[in-house]
């Protein structure tokens, strides 16, 4: 087959032009890698945050105290002289966010039904502070319900029924699907980053065989050759098909490299169907581009127009909920769009039923009939070229 | 070897080829000369089968030519008039590529491809990548990729345009030399020298039709143009112009830049009749130049326009 080894010949002889492209893909593939696990190990598992609590009691009570203690749960107290001055300092200073203050008289109060109110000052929009508020609203409202339906309790009995009965601990378990690990993942963004890697890659390879391959005295010359033109085509097309089989195959071997353990995940062979679509798609455009260019100085201008373009509007460098609808519009005209929204889709799957499945099975269907038609078009575009000649 | 029968191409109203026919006997060199634009390149085009034609029937080597005659392209070899190599190759890989085109074998292909080096002599150049090649050596790489695989019929379709005399040379000796092996070769070129030089049999070629054909003696022949005289002059007056147009065998006279360029018919002593009127006119002269008419003045004669106009 020398049609065909010589098409390796000319991938090998172009190897410099792709493998820029491969160098840059790798290199922010590993930093998305990089930050992707750090942010993973964060943000695994429930721990409720301590508020930072100025607590300040004017009286010292039983109640108070068992106050003081079940607070203690989700506070962490910090020691600040009762001054006005200084305890707005320390708020400013965000030393402490909450300032609580127990005024005088206040368990007497409680104990006979009255509706005194505990003092607090806040840093704004603190959320941990909210914890605060719940531990003290559901403290003293049950300890005004015990006192209200048994009034003959001492302070001690009242503070320990309170302890026993919040004494319950609710563990928070993350009931989260394991399936939905790839939503937002590393494997998520390096196959939606790999659509410009691949395109770059497969629109320099396969075009610059193919422009080579166009090129009227070569093809002519061939032709006086007892090769048919049927085999010589054949042979290019199998050429062209193991390059982009081999990129595919590079570039989903760099993404097992870097998190082989999203391999083991449902979603993964999801991602490779996509990925496997996507690369039929682009092939064919690539054959386009190849049938319509005539020389190769224009190849790297229209590969970087063809390949970044899409990827800028269609989500694959910053994620599509924050590109405007008209953007999006305009992207839904190209196959990288469609390529990034399976990706997403897939990313969030948890449960693999019809229902779930099926706008990814669209957008790939659509993959698929951007495929036909950049080859339907290919052809067209080759013939009549080869009729003007 | 070849025989072509009126053989039409037509690109809308334009005639490229109109009825050609011609036939190439084997073992010669047969050449088809003609200005740019007089169907040559379209005429090897449509023998080879690479363009469709309206009309007419191409056979060769007895059989009818056709895209898919691959039994027919296997023994012939084609060198295109513009370069038709790969960049992305090296010498060496761009004629074992096209002689890959022929030859399967992968032993028997590399003996031929050194041979094709040899022959085309690049054997210095082997790994050096077409870019780096001159005209002259880039027209080498050219031919070797269309000879290596050995054919018996070559089509050379104006190999020589662009190159230097040196390399111009090299080449035509090899095509001698490919045909004293008994390749068939079809030339084309509208290099007259060329064609006098190297083919056996000519065929003249303008506006699509073969205007004249044979050898380059029987083409001579077909002109009435005898001998071109040119005598530099020093001073001649109108008078003795006029005369000296009357004179036997004279056919034109033309007085430019004190040289006086004189057109004669067939005879045997032209120039002694020239001579013995500038001697008694006491017309002083200088250098005195004779030429036996060329295919140019073939073609001029037939057509009324010079080869390369």
């Amino acid at each position: 087959m020398p049609v065909f080894n010589l098409c390796l010949k000319i991938f090998r002889r172009n190897w410099l032009a792709v493998f820029i492209y491969v160098a840059i893909f790798v290199a922010i593939s590993v930093t998305i890698a990089i930050t992707s696990v750090h942010d993973q190990s964060s943000g695994n598992g429930f721990t409720q945050q301590k508020a930072k609590i100025a607590f300040i009691s004017e009286e010292k009570t039983p109640l108070t105290e068992g106050f003081r203690q079940e607070l203690a749960k989700h506070a962490d107290f910090v020691s600040i002289p009762d001054s006005k001055e200084q305890l707005q300092d320390a708020l400013f200073f965000r030393q402490v966010t909450y300032v609580l203050r127990i005024p005088k008289g206040f368990t007497k109060n409680i104990l006979d039904g009255g509706t005194m109110q505990i003092e607090k000052t806040i840093v704004p929009e603190s959320v941990e502070n909210a914890y605060i508020d719940i531990d003290v609203q559901q403290y003293w409202n049950l300890a005004r319900l015990y006192v209200r339906h048994d009034p003959g309790l001492t302070q001690e009995q009242l503070t320990e029924r309170l302890r026993q009965n919040l004494d319950g601990d609710t563990p928070v378990r993350m009931n989260v699907h394991e399936h939905a690990k790839t939503k937002d993942s590393f494997s998520m963004y390096y196959f939606n980053f790999l659509s410009y890697a691949l395109s770059a890659i497969l629109i320099m390879g396969i075009s610059t065989v193919m422009i080579v391959f166009n090129k009227q005295d070569l093809r002519r010359r061939i032709f006086c050759s007892p090769s048919s033109p049927l085999k010589v085509n054949l042979q290019i097309i199998l050429a062209d098909l193991l390059f982009a089989a081999v990129a595919l195959v590079a570039l989903v071997g760099f993404c097992f490299l870097l998190d082989a353990k999203s391999f083991t995940t449902p979603n993964m062979p999801y991602f490779l169907v996509n990925a496997v679509a996507f690369t039929a798609c682009i092939t064919s455009l690539s054959f386009l581009v190849g049938n319509l260019l005539n020389n190769l100085s224009a190849m790297s201008g229209v590969c970087n127009i063809l390949t970044l373009g899409p990827s800028f509007i269609s989500g694959v460098f910053v994620p599509q909920e924050f590109l405007n609808d008209t953007v999006l519009k305009i992207a839904s005209f190209t196959p990288t769009y469609w390529y990034v929204q399976a990706n997403t889709k897939i990313a969030k799957l948890t449960d693999f039923d019809w229902q779930n499945l099926r706008p990814v099975f669209t957008s790939t269907l659509i993959l698929l009939t951007f495929t036909a038609a950049f080859a339907a078009l290919s052809l067209v575009v080759g013939k009549r070229k080869r009729l003007m000649e | 070897m070849i025989h072509v029968k009126n053989l039409v191409k037509r690109y809308g109203e334009l005639v490229a080829l109109d009825h050609l026919s011609l036939d190439v006997r084997e073992g010669e060199i047969f050449g088809l000369l003609g200005p740019n634009g007089s169907g040559k390149s379209t005429a090897i085009n449509c023998i080879l089968s690479l363009l469709s034609f309206d009309k007419g029937e191409v056979e060769i080597f007895g059989k009818t030519m056709a895209p898919d005659a691959y039994d027919l392209k296997r023994k012939i070899g084609v060198v295109m008039q513009n370069v038709a190599v790969f960049e992305e190759l090296t010498v060496y890989e761009n004629i074992d590529y096209f002689c890959g085109l022929y030859i399967r074998n992968r032993e028997e292909r590399r003996h031929l491809v050194e041979e094709a080096i040899h022959f085309v002599e690049l054997d210095d150049f082997r790994k050096f990548y077409p870019k780096k090649l001159s005209g002259g050596l880039l027209r080498r790489l050219n031919i070797a990729c269309g000879i290596a695989h050995k054919p018996k019929l070559i089509f050379l379709d104006e190999p020589t345009v662009a190159v230097d005399p040196q390399s111009r040379n090299k080449i035509l000796e090899g095509i001698e030399r490919l045909n004293e092996q008994g390749v068939t070769i079809v030339y084309t070129s509208h290099y007259m020298e060329e064609v006098e030089q190297i083919c056996s049999r000519i065929v003249i070629m303008d506006k699509g039709r073969v205007i004249a054909s044979g050898t380059k003696e029987e083409l001579k022949a077909m002109i009435t143009l005898g001998e071109k005289i040119t005598v530099e002059v020093f001073s001649i007056n109108e008078e003795q112009l006029s005369q000296l147009r009357t004179l036997p065998g004279i056919v034109s006279v033309e007085h430019i830049d004190r040289q006086l360029y004189i057109k004669s018919g067939k005879g045997s002593n032209n120039l002694e009749i020239v001579l013995d009127f500038l001697k008694k006119r006491q017309i002083g002269f200088g250098r005195i130049y004779s030429e036996l008419p060329t295919l140019n003045d073939v073609f001029l004669e037939i057509t009324g326009k010079q080869l390369r106009d």
